[in-house]
């Protein structure tokens, strides 16, 4: 029972830690791309051409590995889990 | 305010010290007499430093506890400066479980036997544990392993106590990054639309709405450059 206690609220608690990552990771590219764009065109007030631009940056960046990798927050703790229960348990 | 806020700070800080300081692991340098099992009433304040019954086991009001007997060389500063002095030291030996904190142990009969092989020499060993002892109130630290060394001069090397630590100034780092992030992307930008359109229903009624900001800057950090 205990078990399955750490495993539900583990997961509850790794979930949040996953889409706050999430959220942040997306929310330093957003202002990235807007900075670049920023600099690439300083004069510009074409807000759709800059709206295409970030929209195209993103999706870009969703299907790159970068936000695949946020779901080592579920692994990670999984193996240093596993790992102390072998080494406090093995003489 | 000031003296309240840096109050409340060491405060902060004392606390989560203590508690690292009960639950981190750490390593003594023992000699072992005896190992033995008593029967333990808890009370309602010395329950919260035990673990529960050995897993898979139900838990009762009262139950056997096994202690582990040793003498402990003395140490200064958290057990980096050896002393030459020994005292004695009583380590509980309970099964952690699933739950808190998080040693998962569940080796205890394993680990008593240990130490009685270890009790019938006259060795030293390194105890790890974590834990406090409390005499007032029967309050014993838990012994996590036990192993043999050739002299009671070893050095101890607390590995999982500096990556500990690396790793939580790293997650507090991370998380400040976040909230920065936060901060200015959506709460800034969400109060200054907020203040944009009051200032276009309420044009008139500027003595109030300086009021109302002055208020909110209540609420924001100090700069703390």
């Amino acid at each position: 029972m205990a078990f399955v206690r750490l495993v539900v609220f583990g997961f509850l608690a790794l979930s949040v830690i996953y889409l706050s990552v999430a959220v942040y990771s997306r929310s330093v590219r957003r202002e990235k791309l807007e900075k670049a764009w920023a600099e690439d065109n300083p004069a510009s007030t074409d807000m759709s051409a800059h709206d295409a631009f970030v929209a195209k940056g993103i999706t870009d960046y969703n299907a790159s590995y970068r936000p695949k990798l946020i779901a080592l927050v579920y692994v990670v703790p999984t193996v240093i889990v596993a790992g102390i229960v072998y080494i406090t348990n093995t003489n | 305010m000031l003296r309240l806020k840096i109050a409340f700070r060491v405060l902060v800080f004392v606390t989560f010290g203590l508690l690292l300081h009960y639950v981190l692991p750490q390593h003594d340098v023992v000699r072992i007499g005896s190992t033995e099992v008593i029967r333990t009433d808890f009370s309602g304040f010395n329950r919260m430093f035990y673990a529960q019954a050995d897993s898979g086991g139900v838990e009762q009001p009262t139950r056997d506890l096994r202690l582990i007997n040793t003498d402990k060389k003395n140490t200064f500063f958290l057990g980096f400066v050896a002393r030459d002095t020994t005292e004695v030291m009583v380590y509980r030996n309970e099964d952690t479980g699933w739950i808190w904190p998080p040693y998962f142990k569940f080796d205890s009969s394993d680990l008593q036997a240990e130490a009685s092989s270890v009790a019938r020499g006259d060795s030293w060993a390194v105890l790890t544990h974590y834990g406090w002892r409390v005499r007032w109130a029967s309050i014993y630290p838990n012994a996590i392993s036990v192993r043999i060394v050739d002299s009671p001069d070893v050095r101890i090397i607390p590995w999982f106590n500096i990556f500990f630590f690396v790793f939580l100034v790293a997650g507090i780092a991370f998380l400040r990054a976040m909230w920065m992030q936060f901060r200015e992307r959506a709460v800034d930008l969400l109060l200054d639309t907020a203040g944009h359109h009051y200032d276009e229903a309420s044009a008139g009624m500027a003595k109030r709405r300086g009021r109302m900001l002055r208020w909110l800057d209540t609420w924001r950090a100090k700069d703390k450059r």
